[in-house]
Formats: C-alpha cells, structure tokens, sequence
C-alpha cells in the first residue's frame, strides 16, 4: 500500500541551516587564513601562525613562549600572521580580527605589545580601536613608535610603549596595505595595494610625496643610500630616488613580482610569479643574470656572504604538493642547491645562526631549517597537534 | 569539480563584469545578480505557477483529503484524475534550494575576488581564466559606501535589508493559505511554504550579520528582483482570471440568449423540413430566411443534448 508522505519540511529546514551554517564555515576560513609569517632577532624565531604567535630558540628548537597561550582576555578565536617586530625585548604583531559574536557584525582588530619573555609572553599593552580590517603587514618598530598598516587602508603611528597614536590622525592610502612600511630619516616610506609608494614624515604622518605605478603593491619598500626599491603587479621593479619619490630605473620581469627585492652589495635581487629570478645593477637597473625557480615566487629573496635564497610555490603535482628552497650564487646566478620542502613556501625565509629557516603549512613540518652553505637539512619543528 | 564548474566560472564573470563596469564591484554584483536571475526565471515561473495552480485546487483537494482520509491509495489516485501531484507542492522552497550551490559558490567567488589576505589574491591568480589581465583590475575596489564589501556590515543595515526583502519576496511568491475552522493549515505544503515565509528570511537575516557585505548585497538585489517578479506573476495571474471570467460570462450570455429564444412551430418545422426536401426551392422562396434558422436552432440543440 502506498502512503501520501508528510511534506519534508523538517528535513528541508535542517538542510537549510546546515548550508548556511557551512556557506558561513567556508567563507570565515577563506576570509581570515593566510600564510605563516616569520622573523627573527638573529637569535630566535618569532611565527604568527594561526591561532597562536610563538617564540623558538633556534639554536635548540625549543618553544620560549606562545601567545595567547593561558593568557585571560584574549579573544582564542583570533588568527595571527603578520610576521611580529621584535625590538630588544618587546614583540608587537596584529592580528586578523576577531568576530564581534553571534548578533554582532563588528570585527574587532587589536595590536599587541608583549614582553619577550616565556612562558607566556605578558602583555604590556593592546590597541582595539585602531583598525576595523586584519594585520596583514609586519609592523615597523623605530625608538618607542611602532608603525602598524592595515587592510582597511590606513598606516598607524602607535607608542609603542603605550600603544597611544602618535599622529593627530592615521594616514589613509587608497587600498590596503600588506607590506612593512620602511624608515629612513624622519621620512616613513609606505606601499599599498592602491598601486602606489607614499612617502611621509614619520613625525606627523603627514605626506610628503607619492609615486604611482603600474601595479598593485603587496610588499614592503626597500632602501639604500638614496633609492627606494618597489616590486609591483606591473611585471617591473623600479628604483625611486628618495627625496622626490622620481623614478631613477625600472627593471622588468615577466610576470607580477609579488614579494620585495632584496639589496645587497650593489645588486638587487628579485622573483617573480613565474618562478623567474632576477638580479640587477642597484644603481642601472641593468640586468646581472637571470635564473629559474620551480613554481610561483611570491616571497622574498634573502642575501647572506654571496648566496640569495629563493623560497617558492615548488612544483606541485597531482598528488604531491610541495615548495623548494633554491640558492643561488650573487655572482652569476649559478645554482648552488636546492631542497624540496613538505609544502609550498609563501613565507620569505630568514637567516639565523648558521642556518635558512623558512615556514610552512603542513603537517609534519611547519619551519625547517637548512645550512646555509651545503643546505643540508639542520632541524625541523612540528605542528603542535603533530608533536603529541 | 565544485571549484572548475561553479566557482572559477562566477570569479571570471564577476572580473569580466567588474572590468566592463568601470570597476564598480557592487554594479558587478548587481548585473551579475540579474543574469542568475535570469537563468533561473524560468523554474521560477514554473514553480510559481505550480504553486498557484495548487491553490486554485485547494477546494477539490480538500474534499479528497476529508473522504480519503483512511485510504491513502484512493486519495493518490483521486489527486491523480485532478491532475494534482502532492510531492510537486513541495517544492515551494526548490528555487531556494537550487540556488545554494549558486551561494555557496559565490560566496567563495566574493571572497576569492576581493582578495582581502595575501592568500585569496594568490588564490585568484590561479583561478582566473588566461584571457583575463588581472594587472589593470586588482586591486578590486572592496569599499562601496560605509561599506568593506569583504566583511560584515556593521552597521546592521544589510542584514535588515535582507531580512525585509526575502520576507517581502517570501509572502509575494507564496499563494496565500486557507485555513480550516479551527485555525490550523488544510494543506501540510501550505503550511510549509508559511513556515519558510517567516524562518527563511530570518535565517539569511542572521547570516548576514556574519556574511561578507557583497554576498548581502546580492541577496538584496536578488530578492528586489524577485519581488519585481512577484509583482508580474501577480499581474499576470490577475489579467488570465479577468481574461477567464470575461470568456466564462459571455458564454454564460450566449447560453441564455440560447435558452430565451421560444421553441420552433410545428409550422417551422415543417418548413424546415420541406426546405431539407429542396433546397433550391425553399431558398429561391421569400420565406427561406426565416426557415434556416429553427434548423440551426436544432442542431444547436441536439449537440447539448
């Protein structure tokens, strides 16, 4: 006997909420993930990684301190990955934004300042009321300022003793800003996605010229003597003169040249998205040599005693997804070695001790550390969950 | 698969758009709301329909559903020869349904073009299609009035709004109910189609509050547009009942001029008859006129009969 069923309304519903519970999942994740942001103090490492900001000891691995870690009032939810300042022994990092709860739309941005010190790393102070858009930029430590920029467009000028503005008012770009600012004689030098280089008295922030370009700009600015260095989305970097913001060269790539170039020794180094590396005249811009690197470069080379270090996408295949470490030699671009890592590298590595140590997303490894000279493979930290 | 079919095609279409529209991404949202839409139209009207048609057959279901009660087969069957498919009712909320994957896939592809972390603009460069030169477009502009179209709305005017116009579209595109004596829905699907009116447009309501400002605005444009069609399907229903009633009272008219008109004469039909005998005769005769017609009257007649 067939029967007339009940009109699935219930399960309708359920089907509802559950796609919209997970339509919200989805876009939050998307939204506030980014990659593992890296610095060092020549001595220790400092990761922003999600949940959590944590200080290693590179000589032994060990964990220093973790932030939130047990610390009381601090939203757990929030996500970090702007690589921290470190200065002596105060550590400030900006987090992603923390949802304001159930009924409440507001993202709630906050900068912190904590003591360099473990196992916790205490708080000398936070700034919630600066920022209504994540951290995605480094923050710039210079004395007791501490210039933080945001993706709501602004570039901030904070006591960084206090976390107080410094500035009558925030300088306002024309997109956001994910690049650390640079500082060189009273003048703060600021890129932005708004495709352009602001140049302002770190003073007042108030402007005092900008360059625009063909591109938008998602890496921080780089200085020498009396250039300015801008890698843009344009395909060029360009050498700007620093008093007047007047391009002196544009150097060329092939495809967007996402992260900053590296000055050492009369020689700018740099990589685009193609996985081609660069090496120019810091005064011509007239090209040196020119290599390759396997997958995407969206970080930037670092130069230690006569080797640029390329960190990249690495070649992925279907069922394997890895990043590569290249080095090259400065002179002429001869590869030196190369080291696949567990994933794809989206943070530019750093140089401790006697080691390149870069950062990653995976789940055996999430900083490896190589030799410098042979790139033999030194040390590699675990995700926390993975440790256990 | 999900990503290749729905997402990666929504991201170029908005960028395309976006490019087209002198780099407003919420006109690119707009016009790209209206082609969704358009897409759409067509189960939209259907379904419209089918839930009117529904309701026109309330009585007749009723009274089904009231006999029947103990005999489920036998209501099947009589739902049957009306012509009335209870499964089909219930899909009141299916153009709803069938634009989740829509949602879903445009919620990535908002968040993917706005490219508010390093990772989503790396993401888009993966994603958009090689005819399309991100260089000029990026970055997207994510700030339209008050607005970061990337996050929340914090003022809680878009989670309003969408609440307003989904409700609004809700009741405009669901037929109204009946009710029995007692107050409670006759029709379990009718009383569905009430329950989403309301927990619906407060569900969006309250994502809203969590979802990226140009998601919300797309439900806002969406639901505008449905309630324009709203409107329509109402128009148009109001002018084919006219247009029923209308063909219904002149046929009503015609049957009582028919019915007025007095019975034929003996006489009559004897003239007809004559004239169904000659033809020639009776139509070269001055009566021949008003012989024809009891013939046709008869004919008439008999095809009632």
């Amino acid at each position: 006997m067939t029967t007339i069923k009940r009109p699935a309304f219930r399960s309708i519903l359920l089907l509802l909420i559950f796609a919209g519970l997970f339509l919200t999942a989805c876009g939050s994740r998307v939204a506030t993930t980014n990659w593992p942001g890296l610095s060092t103090d020549g001595k220790n490492l400092y990761l922003a990684n999600g949940l959590s900001v944590t200080s290693y000891d590179a000589a032994t691995q060990e964990v220093l301190w973790t932030f939130p870690g047990t610390t009381e009032g601090i939203n757990r939810q929030v996500q970090f990955y702007s690589a921290p300042s470190v200065q002596e022994d105060r550590v400030i990092f900006g987090d992603y934004g923390a949802p304001g709860g159930m009924l409440n739309p507001k993202v709630t941005v906050t900068v912190y300042a904590v003591e360099n010190t473990g196992p916790t790393a205490p708080i000398d102070w936070t700034a919630s009321e600066v920022a209504f858009d994540k951290i995605v930029a480094p923050p710039l430590q210079v004395g007791d300022v501490v210039y933080v920029g945001t993706a709501d467009n602004y570039m901030l000028a904070l006591d960084a003793t206090s976390g107080d503005p410094v500035w009558p008012q925030p300088f306002e770009t024309g997109h956001s800003i994910w690049g650390q600012a640079a500082y060189s004689d009273g003048t703060l030098y600021v890129t932005s996605l708004d495709r352009s280089l602001h140049a302002l008295d770190a003073e007042t922030g108030v402007e005092l010229w900008e360059t625009q370009f063909d591109g938008a700009i998602a890496s921080q600015p780089v200085l020498n003597e009396d250039l300015v260095y801008v890698a843009e989305f344009g395909s060029q970097v360009h050498a700007i003169n620093k008093t007047n913001g007047n391009i002196v060269w544009s150097a060329p790539a092939q495809n967007w040249v996402w992260g900053a170039p590296a000055y050492a020794d009369g020689v700018v180094y740099y990589a685009d998205i193609d996985g081609n590396v660069f090496a120019v005249d810091a005064r011509t811009g007239a090209s040196r040599w020119q290599a390759q690197t396997p997958g995407a470069v969206q970080t930037s080379p670092l130069v230690v005693d006569g080797i640029v270090y390329v960190a990249s996408e690495g070649e992925a295949t279907e069922d394997v997804t890895a990043g590569a470490l290249t080095a090259f030699n400065t002179a002429d671009g001869q590869q030196l070695w190369r080291q696949i890592t567990p994933a794809p590298l989206f943070t530019p590595p750093v140089a401790v001790d006697n080691a390149v140590v870069v950062a990653m997303t995976s789940e055996s490894a999430i900083l490896s550390a190589y030799d410098l000279q042979s790139g033999a493979p030194l040390w590699t930290i675990a995700p926390p969950q993975a440790e256990g | 698969m999900f990503d290749t079919f729905i997402v990666n095609p929504m991201i170029n279409a908005l960028l395309v758009l976006y490019d087209l529209l002198f780099n407003n991404y919420v006109l690119a949202i707009a016009v790209f709301t209206i082609l969704i839409r358009l897409i759409t139209l067509p189960l939209n009207l259907r379904q419209q329909r089918s839930m009117q048609r529904t309701q026109e057959m309330q009585p007749q279901i009723q009274a089904i559903q009231k006999k029947y009660k103990d005999n489920p087969q036998r209501m099947q069957e009589e739902f049957q020869k009306i012509g009335y498919n209870p499964t089909e009712s219930l899909t009141g909320c299916l153009p709803l349904l069938i634009q989740m994957p829509i949602l879903f896939g445009l919620y990535r592809a908002i968040i993917v073009t706005l490219g508010s972390t390093p990772q989503a603009m790396f993401e888009l460069t993966q994603r958009t299609y090689p005819f399309i030169d991100l260089t000029p477009l990026l970055p997207i502009n994510n700030f339209f009035l008050w607005l970061n179209l990337g996050q929340p709305d914090p003022y809680y005017v878009l989670p309003i709004l969408v609440f307003g116009t989904m409700y609004l579209q809700q009741k405009l595109l669901t037929p109204q109910t009946t009710q029995s004596k007692d107050g409670k829905e006759n029709d379990p699907a009718q009383a569905m189609s009430r329950s989403m009116q309301t927990t619906m447009p407060l569900m969006f309501g309250f994502f809203s509050l969590s979802f990226p400002s140009g998601l919300s605005i797309y439900f806002v444009l969406s639901n505008l547009i449905g309630i324009a069609q709203g409107y329509y399907m109402r128009y148009i229903t109001a002018k084919e009942k006219e247009e029923a009633a209308e063909q219904k009272k002149s046929k009503k008219a015609k049957k009582e001029v028919v019915m007025d008109e007095p019975p034929p004469s003996s006489a009559d039909v004897a003239v007809a008859q004559a004239a169904d005998a000659d033809v020639t005769s009776v139509s070269s005769s001055p009566q021949a006129p008003s012989s024809q017609k009891p013939k046709s009257k008869r004919k008439r007649r008999s095809k009632k009969s």
